[in-house]
């Protein structure tokens, strides 16, 4: 792939859910490129269609019509069998609630990631390790998701996002569940993964995180209402 | 393909196996509910199982002889020595020799239990066939108030070669009978065939006669036919030429039996559908439970890239893996169950019990099997769930 190229092509996406038999436009006509390093924020109301749209990107649903190209490959075009290897490869989530396997520790959750990749054992717990270390959650590797604090527990999910070298990370509301200090670190640590040349879009509707970023996408009923640079 | 799965399959055992152990109560009473269902069929199975062993030995014993005996029955007719030579007189008969087959408790009515049976020393071959003694010796001409004794008998009684054993004969004279009593030196005991052979206390034939004041009277004939003589004709031959007596030809012998394993068979059979009902809904419960309870976690898998078949390596594995140990538990106990039944119905002189190698397996199986055909519906359920709404689910 081109270096200049996006890492992310949003082209005339659109999504219509049927509500019986009166139609819903969720998303209508959304194009925009995301470039590698970006980190960006998608902003908007309650039914704005920003968690619609991270469906789309995520291929976790499927659009009416548009495509969604990841390095250069039309993922919206791939079979429904292909996309957990998409999903895998190229795509890391964070969500709003962290999203842990309870039963499983810390390290655990970030190798069962990479185990659906079919990572070898050694490379995934050397990897888990490194990635843990690296959200400053070393000591905690053996703990599970109920003995972990609110800003630990979606540490380790960032650390999961990142543990197949996505080509992007889709978080969807990543500090909707913890106090503003925990908000500011995991915010803080996000940029720091930005620049180091991780692509993350961040879905909020707390304008704190979004003034943060440095790319916000406003949308309002379905459509971008502005997209700007800060 | 299937070395595949099967590598897939063991890639996930320690994620299968901290489900398993994370919802201890509930696995173990369905692993508990299984075992039960598997406990039934190794008992039910094991009987089935004796009775097929107890058949096919009997059979290979018994069945390469035509077996003669009177027109009108068991009770009520009787054959005598004269009709012996008249059988052997027929062409393609190779050897024919009698019987007498008494009730060992007088008072029974002779379908079940011990029985006395007297049989010329000389033919203890033919009729014993390959049976070993596991002490003493066979009968010998000569012997009066002797006796060979079958396994079971030997076990009962808790006999041994040199012990005597009591035996009762009834007399009927005039309106009333009268009970004579004999102890018989036991000179042999045979080894455990699985047989009406385990049952016996062989005695030589002309001192049954006289103890049973039956004097020249048979139970049966047996015949042995020439070896290129065809059983089912030569049968025929001997109710048309000797007068009334009917005849059993090995085809027949085996063909009544077989019918009445049918109804063996149909008890075992329905016992493993009861133990599959039991057992089947038992798993399918807990997998649809712990598949709703874990109906995010699925869908947080699958967004994590997870595939369909990933998610029913998970949930057929974690339902083949509680089949596997409720077989263990049921095979366990309904062989420690038949172990000691067999003791306690030994000592009672009969045993009805058999393990076979086959019997293990087959529990075994059918216990994975369960686990993965009932496991397979909420397997299926977890993996074609969507992503997006099986995270929006509490």
């Amino acid at each position: 792939m081109n270096e200049s190229e996006p890492v992310l092509r949003v082209r005339n996406l659109s999504k219509t859910y049927m509500q019986g038999k009166i139609p819903v436009h969720a998303l209508t006509d959304v194009s925009f490129d995301v470039k590698k390093g970006e980190f960006i924020s998608i902003v908007g109301p309650s039914g704005s269609g920003k968690s619609t749209l991270l469906s789309m990107m995520g291929l976790l649903d499927k659009p009416t019509s548009g495509s969604v190209f990841i390095d250069g490959m039309e993922v919206t075009k791939v079979k429904e069998g292909d996309a957990p290897k998409i999903r895998r490869e190229k795509i890391g989530f964070v969500f709003q609630r962290f999203n842990l396997i309870p039963t499983l520790t810390a390290l655990e959750n970030v190798d069962i990631a990479m185990r659906f990749a079919r990572v070898s054992k050694h490379i995934r717990k050397e990897r888990a390790i490194e990635l843990l270390a690296q959200m400053g959650l070393g000591g905690r590797m053996k703990h599970k998701p109920s003995e972990l604090s609110g800003g630990e527990q979606q540490r380790v999910a960032i650390a999961r996002a990142m543990a197949n070298h996505p080509a992007i990370i889709l978080a969807d509301e990543p500090t909707g569940e913890v106090d503003t200090k925990t908000r500011d670190m995991i915010v803080a640590l996000l940029k720091e993964l930005c620049e180091k040349g991780q692509t993350i879009l961040v879905v909020t509707h707390d304008m704190d995180v979004a003034e943060k970023t440095l790319r916000r996408i406003t949308m309002r009923d379905g459509r971008i209402a502005s997209d700007t640079q800060q | 393909m299937q070395l595949k799965a099967w590598l897939e399959g063991v890639r996930m055992l320690d994620l299968i196996l901290r489900n398993i152990i994370q919802r201890k109560l509930r696995t173990g009473l369905t692993v508990f509910g299984i075992g039960l269902g598997i406990f039934a069929v190794m008992v039910m199975g094991g009987m089935s199982e004796y009775f097929n062993l107890h058949v096919d030995r009997g059979l290979s014993l018994m069945a390469d002889k035509i077996h003669v005996l009177p027109e009108s029955g068991f009770f009520g007719g009787s054959l005598d020595d004269s009709k012996v030579s008249k059988v052997k007189s027929i062409p393609g008969v190779l050897d024919a020799y009698g019987l007498l087959w008494m009730p060992y408790d007088v008072e029974s009515l002779g379908i079940f239990g011990n029985f006395v049976v007297g049989l010329e020393p000389e033919k203890q071959a033919a009729t014993l066939k390959d049976i070993k003694l596991t002490e003493g010796r066979l009968l010998v001409p000569g012997d009066s108030y002797r006796t060979v004794i079958g396994s079971n008998v030997a076990r009962q009684r808790k006999l041994h070669a040199g012990d005597e054993i009591e035996v009762k004969s009834k007399r009927f004279v005039r309106a009333s009978t009268i009970t004579h009593t004999r102890n018989f030196t036991v000179v042999g005991i045979m080894e455990f065939t699985g047989t009406d052979f385990d049952y016996i206390i062989g005695v030589p034939l002309d001192t049954a006669q006289k103890f049973y004041d039956m004097d020249n009277t048979l139970t049966y004939i047996w015949v042995i036919p020439e070896p290129d003589a065809d059983a089912d004709d030569l049968a025929k031959r001997i109710e048309l030429n000797v007068e009334n007596v009917a005849t059993f030809s090995p085809n027949q012998l085996r063909k009544q039996i077989e019918q009445s394993m049918v109804v063996i068979s149909l008890i075992t059979l329905s016992s493993a559908v009861l133990a599959a009902i039991i057992g089947g809904l038992s798993i399918m419960n807990t997998m649809l439970m712990s598949v709703s309870e874990r109906t995010k976690e699925f869908g947080l898998m699958k967004a994590m890239g997870a595939e369909v078949k990933d998610i029913l390596y998970l949930t057929v594995g974690e339902a083949a893996l509680m089949g596997i140990l409720g077989g263990i538990i049921g095979i366990a106990g309904g062989g420690i169950f038949i172990y000691y039944m067999n003791e306690y119905m030994a000592s009672m002189g009969a045993v009805i019990f058999a393990i076979t190698p086959r019997l293990v397996i087959v529990a075994l199986l059918f216990a994975t099997l369960l686990g993965i055909i009932s496991g397979s519906i909420p397997a299926y359920r977890a993996a074609r769930m969507k992503p997006m709404e099986a995270m929006r689910r509490e």
